[in-house]
């Protein structure tokens, strides 16, 4: 990767509200105590966010704090917005961007399927978001999802399909599914049955932690 | 006891009995409608609320039962008295056999029985149970439309194909849901295998009803339940401890019937009072008489007890039968409104209870009056008008008890002793408030000089000693205050729950609108649909002070640890208004360097946030530092979009956003409008509200009918009360113009006199009713209701002259024939 300066958020707000001078200078002034720090956005639905918890409970916290205590001098910013489907989170790359990630863990496409919307839209989206990821040269973790049964088997498979075809065309680390072990679980989530609770994320964190190791471990500026 | 003296009297006063009798009437006509019809609501809607849970008691789950319940719901099923059955509700894609079409649908399989109390309204008139059969399937109407199917054809759901019965038109188990991303289908639990989709890896809802035939063992068969359940995924209810929205509805309603009730009793009590003091100053003269010829103030006060409780019974009658007639044609007034079983009646502790409340009301306010008989001297047949105040311990401890038993009847009306005593204290201070401010007036005119001989006689005239001025002034105030207060409250709670619904209100809601699909999804929908930007962002710290989750939890209602909708705009929305700031974002105020933002008054009233108080958002990963510019407040109600935070364009435009829509589309037209969205823009989700808004706008225009009917009990009230004072003040009148006739003025002068005081009276009235309307409105809707306020001052205005109007009218009516008689006439009658 060839991003060069600051990654952290502070910047991206100077962009956008054009501080004045003094604010500058204290900002940066904060900026310098983090500046080493290299940032992967989370990006997501409510399984992201973390529904229903405090934000330190959510897996982006949770992954921040296991991968600093095993030396990695990383920052998980939570970019998770509940409720949101593929079009909402492919309209939102360009943002997302601008917080200049070296790596980005993309989990999206359960509220699609919760809605009925045609899987061959969410596909499209996810598509043009590993693109545009490509495109900016952002080491990926793609996560896949699997959707629940009672939508009919006919929506489920191809809905299933999607993820795995997409990490092969795309080539990119692929976490095969986001709940492994944890949906369904009553005792891993929270009354609802849809959303993890502490313990499930947990679990969550612990799947995904060697897929997050191999990207890092192969970003060539480590 | 004489009771030709008794007939005679009556007959001698006839318009200040008749008078009288209304007011008795009035007192009651209400407070016994509004109770019955409370116990009929009370007792209907513990067994609607059996009908809109479905079941004496029900278990919920987002899971399969764990093991310890499913033990125990077969344990409680095996002493055969308890029944049960099962439903799964969730959504999943319908489709037209021939694949064509598909459509997100909820669905909900019911076992045989379904449901135990309530019903399912089809549209072939049959019974529920006798459609939904093996193999078929009952579905929303809107599923027709958005599939091109009818009722015969056949519907893919999971691995069934399954033939379409009948069209549901209501169920009294599914409450009013605004947002249903899907129509319902009702599925037989004998396909549930067959549709292969309630498996492990299925979000489902589980829930079973029961039924039991011994009532007492509800609780106990709950508890049973609820201490065998997983408590953070298993919940047992029962039909009464639910919280029933219809229940809450009622209880809001008949509360604020109540209120008006009590308003009407105090009102017709103060007519009361004062029409009978009308009456017995009147007769003055014949006590003076009847005492120089040796009767006892104990035989006048009894004899004149007598006549009250004759006119009250009168009175009674009138008040408890017309109560009665109003409550039994409630059907016509609540059609469609009051629950389906109601069955409306009277009760013999309906009319116990009307009898009790009538004698107490009637005792209370006719006390000051009749306790006064006994004070007429003989010498009073020379004299002025007797001083009818309290004195002695005595008067003034029975007038407490009175007060006290008031105090009672007011607060076992409201059924609330918080309530009663913010009532009674403000029904006080309404009155000692109008004393002050009535005692003010009457200094300030005591001081205006003026050269016009008439209006100084006016003035004069209404402040001589002896003359009944302040009390008279204070009464009608109060009296026009009350009601004034109950237009404004009234006219309040419509602008806010009523007005609000117009036929206009958005019925199609689109979410996830992208920002490159604008321009298409406007030139599909029509030209003067208005788009909302929509960026998730979460607060996360106010003046540097951190948004607590666990804090926000314990407070009720919405929390500020949530999502928010951020948006951004230059302008007010129409059913916006300022209440701090006068533009979205003045630059003065606003520090270097922070992006000014408008607020709206819910969230700031939810986290203490006041103007210049600096938030800091997270959008989606990016800091926002903002600084409180204005505060908003809406006007509309919830069926128009509204935002929390409102950003200038300039900072949000880049920030990551879908846009929202909320369209007014006619009911018939919305399926095939759904289908052309969704088959253009496959992404945008649309929500279908018009069945709601529409049940919502019926619903309010039938509380208007209401409110409006009880509120015009209070307003007869107060007319008679303006009848009674005239009433009460026509033989001070009918002296001054013979003492002005003497004195050589012509019918002209005194004519002038009568009216400039009549004015001033009225002015008087009006002008304090007014102030002190305004100022109980406003208390009641800021304070209370927590709504807005609008003084709507146009009533204020024709309060005003409808009250000078009124008086002068009745002043000068009853006052003509006066002018127009011979001085010589009158002193001889008075005389004799």
């Amino acid at each position: 990767m060839l991003k060069t300066g600051h990654r952290i958020i502070f910047i991206a707000i100077l962009a956008i509200v054009g501080c004045s001078q003094e604010q500058q200078k204290e900002t940066e002034a904060v900026a310098q105590e983090v500046t080493l720090v290299e940032t992967i956005v989370a990006v997501g639905d409510s399984l992201t966010a973390g529904f229903g918890l405090d934000e330190n409970q959510s897996y982006p916290a949770v992954l921040e704090g296991k991968l600093r205590a095993a030396g990695y001098p990383y920052q998980v910013i939570n970019g998770g917005v509940s409720g949101e489907t593929s079009s909402g989170t492919l309209s939102r790359m360009e943002w997302i961007l601008t917080l200049e990630p070296d790596i980005v863990i993309l989990e999206i496409g359960v509220n699609d399927g919760l809605r009925g919307v045609d899987p061959q839209v969410t596909e499209d989206n996810i598509r043009q978001m590993l693109r545009l990821l490509e495109e900016s040269e952002v080491e990926v973790v793609f996560v896949g999802m699997k959707m629940v049964r009672n939508l009919g088997p006919g929506y489920v498979s191809r809905f299933n399909r999607i993820y795995p075809g997409l990490a092969e065309e795309f080539d990119v680390v692929f976490f095969p599914f986001f709940l492994e072990g944890v949906a369904m679980v009553s005792e891993l989530n929270q009354s609802d049955g849809v959303h993890p609770n502490a313990k499930g994320y947990a679990i969550i964190v612990e799947n995904m932690y060697s897929y997050v190791v191999e990207v890092i471990e192969r970003s060539p500026k480590l | 006891m004489n009771l030709r003296f008794l007939l005679r009297e009556i007959a001698h006063s006839k318009s200040q009995s008749v008078v009288f009798v209304l007011c008795v009437a009035l007192s009651l006509i209400s407070i016994v409608a509004v109770n019955s019809l409370r116990r009929d609501v009370n007792s209907s809607i513990m067994s609607d609320a059996r009908s809109l849970h479905g079941g004496d008691i029900i278990v919920h789950s987002h899971y399969e039962y764990s093991p310890g319940l499913k033990t125990e719901i077969v344990a409680v099923l095996a002493n055969g008295t308890v029944q049960a059955v099962q439903t799964w509700e969730f959504y999943s894609v319908a489709r037209r056999e021939d694949g064509r079409e598909s459509l997100l649908s909820n669905i909900k399989v019911v076992q045989d029985g379904y449901p135990f109390y309530g019903q399912v309204l089809l549209q072939s008139g049959r019974p529920f149970s006798s459609v939904l059969l093996p193999g078929k399937v009952v579905v929303a109407g809107a599923l027709l439309k958005r599939l091109g199917l009818a009722v015969g054809d056949s519907l893919r759901l999971g691995e069934a194909d399954l033939e379409i019965a009948d069209v549901v038109l209501s169920e009294s188990l599914r409450p009013v849901d605004f947002f249903n991303f899907g129509p319902r289908i009702l599925v037989s639990a004998a396909d549930l295998n067959r549709l292969d989709l309630v498996s492990k890896g299925s979000r489902v809802h589980y829930r079973t009803l029961l039924r039991l035939e011994d009532e007492n063992q509800i609780s106990t068969v709950a508890l049973r339940l609820q201490e065998r359940s997983a408590r953070s995924q298993e919940r047992v209810t029962t039909f009464a401890n639910t919280e029933s929205r219809v229940k809450r509805f009622f209880d809001n309603l008949l509360f604020f019937l109540s209120l008006i009730s009590v308003f009407t009793l105090l009102l017709a009590g103060i007519g009361m009072q004062s029409s009978l003091a009308a009456l017995l100053r009147r007769k003055e003269k014949t006590f003076a008489m009847t005492r120089s010829l040796g009767a006892s103030g104990f035989f006048l006060t009894f004899h004149y007890l007598l006549l009250v409780m004759v006119l009250s019974c009168i009175g009674w009658a009138l008040g408890i039968g017309s109560g009665f007639m109003v409550e039994r044609n409630f059907s016509h007034l609540f059609g469609g409104l009051l629950p389906a079983q109601i069955d409306l009646g009277v009760s013999a502790l309906d009319i116990l209870e009307g009898i009790g409340l009538g004698v107490l009301a009637v005792l209370f306010f006719t006390y000051l009056p009749l306790s006064g008989i006994k004070k007429v001297k003989p010498s009073a047949i020379f004299r002025k008008e007797t001083d009818y105040s309290l004195r002695g311990g005595r008067s003034w401890g029975l007038f407490g008890c009175g007060l006290l038993l008031l105090f009672w009847l007011v607060i076992y009306q409201l059924e609330d002793v918080r309530i009663g005593l913010y009532f009674i204290g403000g029904f006080l201070v309404l009155v000692a408030f109008t004393a002050l401010l009535v005692s003010g007036m009457l200094f300030a005119l005591s001081h205006i000089k003026t050269t016009s001989l008439s209006l100084r006689q006016a003035v004069r005239s209404l402040l001589q000693p002896g003359n009944a001025t302040r009390s008279i002034v204070v009464t009608l105030a109060s009296s026009l205050a009350v009601l004034l207060t109950i237009f404004l409250v009234e006219h309040n709670l419509f602008d806010t729950y009523i007005n609000s619904y117009p036929k206009d209100a958005p019925s199609l809601f689109c979410l996830d609108i992208q920002k490159n699909q604008q321009k298409d999804f406007v030139e599909l929908v029509g030209a003067d649909t208005e788009l909302f930007p929509v960026i998730r962002a979460r607060l996360t710290s106010i003046n540097g002070k951190k948004i607590s989750r666990q804090d926000e939890l314990k407070k009720r209602g919405d929390s500020l640890a949530r999502e928010f909708n951020l948006t951004y705009r230059e302008s007010l929305l129409e059913d916006e208004v300022f209440l701090q700031g006068k533009s979205l974002f003045p630059e003065q105020n606003i520090r270097a360097g922070i992006i000014p933002v408008s607020i709206l008054d819910t969230v700031a009233d939810m986290g203490d946030i006041k103007m210049a108080d600096v938030l800091l958002f997270n959008v989606q990963g990016v800091l926002l530092k903002a600084q409180v510019s204005s505060i908003r407040s809406r006007t509309k109600s919830m069926l128009y979009p509204f935002f929390y935070y409102v950003f200038p364009e300039k900072y949000l435009r880049t920030a990551p956003q879908t846009f929202f829509a909320a369209m007014h589309v006619e009911k018939e037209m919305i399926p095939q409008l759904e289908n052309d969205i969704v088959n253009r823009f496959p992404n945008v989700s649309t929500i279908n509200v018009s069945e709601t808004a529409a049940e919502l706008g019926k619903i309010m225009l039938k509380l208007s009918t209401i409110i409006t009917f009880f509120a015009s009990f209070s307003i007869l009230a107060g007319a008679l009360i303006l009848v009674s004072s005239i009433l009460a003040t026509r033989m001070a009148r009918v002296r001054e113009a013979v003492y002005y006739k003497i004195l050589g003025a012509g019918a002209r002068f005194v004519l002038q006199v009568f009216l400039f005081e009549n004015c001033l009276l009225a002015l008087l009235s009006g002008g304090c009713a007014i102030v002190l309307g305004q100022f109980g409105s406003w208390a009641v809707c800021s304070l209370l209701l927590d709504i807005d306020y609008n003084p709507h001052w146009k009533a204020s205005v024709v309060l005003l002259v409808g009250t000078v109007v009124l008086v002068l009218t009745l002043g000068v009516v009853s006052s003509y024939s006066i002018i127009r008689r011979k001085p010589a006439s009158f002193l001889r009658e008075q005389l004799s």
